[in-house]
């Protein structure tokens, strides 16, 4: 396989009254044509913000990406001209945003909507583009395709609304797709449905995905491998495979034991992660996790722990080897 | 759409009741009797006989209700009565001074679409830079110039000290296109500078507000380029409130042609209403009031149609 | 259950900003922070005006009338020989308590309406509303130059005149917050405690109103003072030899070829009084409006 992505040292910070946001803190991976990656973490982690940044659609201000490298089909995207970062979007590369109901324009139809990104990056005719909406529609599942195209969004249920959403992301067949927390607004039903049929139609297309979400479930089912994350940082790097059976990093630790699991003992209390999530703008010295570790030596108080390979898929950023 | 239609029509001519009433009564507030007022002014009239006449001829030596009613089916008949002060029948003086206050209306709403959209949208785009700043404390001072003073401002530095414009008066159109235009063209600018702040502060308010909402980053994820999401996604949504400020200004101008009109020594609506408060004529006083009230209910209709036709979540339910 | 424990209920008094910490936020407000100083200059200078004008107002001078500035008289002369200095720091007494004392006749109006009309809802909502509704359909000017009339000429009756008119924004605002907080579980617990209608809307309603009417009285004083001034110079105002820095204006304007001053100092007061009150509501509305409050930092 060949590499699709591959993010250098990359840095997104937000300058805002209170002071300097360290969202995206130096960091580094890659990705695989067709390959899913699932990036978790909690809210506020930096998980969606880098994902903006890949695009470059970080607000701008407060927020700037400061360094790094975002190599996608052999071009620094960070370096390309706005317009030649236009190119990119929506059509190598698109995303589908959390939040259906507000991230689909109110005042325009799901039809018009659905068909800007092959308007703006295809030269085809308008029968045409209208033909491909209507069978993606067929193809998320959305009933009476051809009246749907002229209702608008405030007349849909949000299940359909994050079908046409994901319908919206795939139209110019992209070479990666980034879903943002694609189901945290919907029934725990809809959800599994969104999510099989995003994996359907990317193995079809064989699209690139990274999912973004909070849910170690969904990653553990749907991912090929997977980014832990915690305060701007990637804290654990695996195959979903060995991260799920054999979790390194005390974070992800404690992220596996505040879920529910089918494959363990259904007596087994649920332990939630103690502590907060940490303050952003006042983090704590050495690794940002020791306040909340229960592992925690002198060291994790004032030296960094950087990310370092402890079998051959398996990288963790901490100062302790936990073998659980 | 259609009941949408229907229940702002409705409501429209539920409130012209209500107003109907307030203005009758505020025409019989005037101190004594309205006849006896104007003959005061108009010595023609002073004499009991052509006043008790008159008073008849108002009903108004009938009860207040038959009075109002009688008024109101006069007037939705056209039959506004006459002046007291010049025996004009106040339906024709309406229709000849109509034009020239349209006519400053429109040359205000243009001064005010002109400033105060790009001021709005550059303020908008440039958010919190000096440019910004400027172009809002700007606008801050447009909503609060009284008209009047400008207006002086205006006369002593662009008919006194450079005589570029007449310093007042009014030439029709039809007498010679280009004095029209000089005669209208600082009276228009005064009366729309207020409407031109609100809107520059609404536009950009608004704007921003908009490109805060999630649904314009997923334009731009789409590859939009900046222009393109601006007019395509961001303007139809900015635009909705902005509506509501146009039409609430459209209504409200009134004030301004009354000043306007006053200072500048032109023959319109406003003057008309504003020598009517002085002569205690109160055939026009009433007329004028209904003008009014009609002007600011109708440009509230139009904002609620528009509204309807922006805004699918108004008009499909 | 008393009303202590009601209070404790109450999850956040919204509204209920420390005094300091407005007065902060006003001062981070650059714009808002002049239209302070502004009040404030014009305050003192209404005060002390019989300190600080250099002549009596109303001391009339045949001999030297229409002047343009001297040293003897810093703006010039009016059409009666007083000095012009005088009589536009007289003036700042009638715009100020014109408009501080009409918006607070109007927002109690406003406010025992709008409260009325959001706490008893139905029929009586819906008549108070529709009264609002109709008295912003004449504006505001046209009302006052027809009330006006009618009352006749003098302070009272403009002060009168224009509280009539200037409480149907208050009403509303009051009105949209009334039917926000009503629903609010503490205002409920106040009911169900069996505190009467009238102890819940001004003990509990009334507090939680209070940001959005300090912002609009402010922008009011604005306004009033525009429509005192407009009225003034239309020729409904105070009563000779009052000094007003409408009636000024009216006078002047006939003689604007000859002494500008005389009709464009007393114009740059009104705006510098109408702008000072609007940059202040500008930033008390930047400062209370918790809906404002804290832009730009969301980040994820």
């Amino acid at each position: 396989m060949s590499k699709l992505l591959e993010v250098k040292n990359l840095s997104t910070h937000f300058f805002t009254d209170d002071g300097l946001v360290k969202a995206v803190d130096n960091i580094s991976y890659s990705l695989n044509e067709g390959e899913t990656l699932g990036l978790v973490g909690e809210s506020g982690c930096g998980k969606s913000v880098n994902a903006l940044s890949l695009l470059r659609l970080i607000p701008n201000p407060p927020g700037k990406i400061v360094s790094g490298k975002v190599i996608f089909e052999d071009q620094n995207l960070l370096t390309l001209s706005e317009d030649d970062i236009c190119r990119i979007r929506g059509n190598r590369m698109a995303m589908i945003f959390q939040e259906p109901m507000t991230s689909l324009n109110p005042v325009m139809t799901i039809g018009r909507q659905l068909m800007e990104p092959m308007e703006i990056h295809r030269q085809m005719t308008r029968g045409e583009i209208q033909e491909r909406c209507l069978d993606l529609l067929k193809r998320v599942h959305i009933p009476e395709a051809p009246t749907r195209m002229n209702a608008y969004p405030h007349q849909f249920s949000g299940g359909m609304l994050q079908r046409a959403m994901i319908a919206m992301g795939l139209t110019c067949n992209p070479r990666l797709v980034i879903a943002d927390e694609p189901t945290t607004a919907l029934d725990v039903t809809i959800q599994a449905q969104l999510l099989e049929l995003m994996k359907d139609l990317t193995r079809e297309f064989g699209t690139a995905l990274i999912i973004i979400t909070h849910n170690l479930g969904i990653v553990a089912r749907y991912a090929d491998r997977v980014n832990v994350m915690y305060a701007g940082r990637i804290v654990e790097k695996s195959t979903a495979m060995d991260l799920y059976k054999n979790p390194r990093h005390p974070y992800t630790i404690g992220l596996m034991a505040s879920v529910p699991r089918l494959d363990q003992d259904m007596k087994k209390k649920l332990k939630p992660i103690e502590g907060q999530p940490p303050d952003l703008i006042h983090l704590p010295s050495g690794c940002s996790f020791h306040p909340r570790c229960s592992y925690r030596v002198e060291r994790c108080l004032n030296e960094t722990p950087e990310l370092k390979t402890v079998n051959e898929n398996h990288e963790i950023a901490c100062w302790v080897d936990v073998r659980t | 759409m259609k009941r949408y239609i229907a229940s702002r029509l409705l409501y429209s001519i539920l409130i012209l009741f209500f107003v109907s009433i307030l203005i009758f009564t505020l025409a019989r507030l005037m101190p004594g009797d309205p006849i006896q007022a104007a003959a005061m002014i108009n010595t023609d009239l002073a004499n009991p006989e052509i006043m008790n006449d008159l008073r008849a001829k108002f009903g108004l030596d009938k009860p207040y209700h038959e009075q109002y009613f009688l008024w109101l089916t006069d007037f939705a008949k056209g039959e506004w009565g006459d002046s007291l002060g010049s025996g004009e029948e106040v339906l024709a003086m309406f229709l000849r001074r109509l034009p020239v206050t349209l006519e400053l209306f429109i040359g205000a709403t243009f001064w005010s679409f002109i400033i105060g959209f790009p001021f709005g949208i550059i303020a908008a785009l440039r958010r919190n830079s000096w440019l910004d700043a400027s172009l809002t404390t700007t606008s801050i001072i447009g909503v609060s110039i009284p008209v009047f003073w400008e207006g002086i401002v205006f006369i002593y530095l662009f008919a006194v000290i450079l005589p570029i414009f007449p310093p007042s008066g009014y030439v029709p159109f039809s007498e010679s296109p280009w004095e029209n235009l000089l005669s209208v063209a600082m009276p228009t600018f005064v009366m729309g500078t207020q409407t031109a702040g609100l809107l520059a502060r609404y536009v950009r308010s608004s704007l921003l507000e908009v490109l805060g909402q999630d649904f314009i980053r997923t334009a731009r994820a789409k590859g939009l380029r900046e222009k393109a999401m601006l007019i395509r996604h961001a303007a139809r949504p900015a635009l909705l409130p902005v509506v509501t400020v146009i039409g609430l200004s459209w209504g409200y101008m009134v004030a301004g042609s009354f000043l306007v009109e006053y200072m500048f020594a032109i023959p319109g609506l406003g003057r008309m209403g504003v020598n009517a408060v002085f002569a205690r004529d109160f055939p026009v006083i009433q007329a004028t009031l209904v003008i009014v009230a009609l002007n600011v209910m109708l440009a509230n209709l139009t904002v609620d149609l528009v509204y309807g036709y922006l805004d699918p979540r108004v008009r499909i339910h | 259950m008393s009303d202590e424990t009601i209070d404790q209920l109450q999850p956040q008094r919204a509204s209920r900003i420390g005094v300091w910490a407005v007065m902060k936020a006003i001062l981070k407000h650059k714009v808002s922070c002049v239209g302070v100083v502004i009040i404030i200059l014009l305050s003192l200078m209404a005060i002390f005006a019989p300190l600080i004008a250099p002549h009596d107002p109303n001391e009339q001078d045949l001999y030297h009338v229409l002047e343009n500035p001297s040293r003897k008289h810093l703006l010039g002369t009016d059409d009666v020989g007083r000095d012009l200095l005088s009589r536009v720091i007289y003036g700042s007494r009638i715009s100020l308590l014109v408009g501080v004392a009409a918006t607070i006749f109007a927002a109690v109006i406003g406010v025992i309406l709008g409260l009325i009309a959001g706490y008893k809802g139905g029929m009586v909502d819906m008549v108070i509303m529709r009264i609002t509704d109709t008295f912003m359909c004449i504006p505001g000017l046209i009302l006052l130059l027809v009330m006006a009339a009618a009352l006749g000429p003098g302070l009272h009756n403009i002060i009168i005149a224009i509280s009539l008119i200037g409480w149907t924004g208050f009403a509303r605002i009051i009105r949209g917050q009334v039917l926000m907080v009503r629903e609010l579980p503490y205002i409920e617990a106040a009911n169900a405690a069996g505190a009467s209608g009238f102890r819940i809307m001004f003990r509990h309603l009334l507090p939680n109103s209070l940001a959005p009417i300090i912002v609009a009285g402010s922008i009011t004083i604005g306004g009033v003072i525009m429509l005192e001034s407009a009225a003034a110079f239309l020729g409904l105002g105070v009563q000779p030899p009052t000094p007003s820095w409408g009636k000024a204006l009216r006078i002047g304007y006939s003689y604007l070829e000859v002494v500008p001053l005389f009709s464009i100092a007393p114009g740059l007061m009104i705006t510098l009084a109408i702008l000072a009150f609007n940059f202040l509501g500008d930033g008390l509305r930047d400062a209370l409006d918790p809906r404002l409050r804290g832009q730009g930092k969301k980040i994820e």
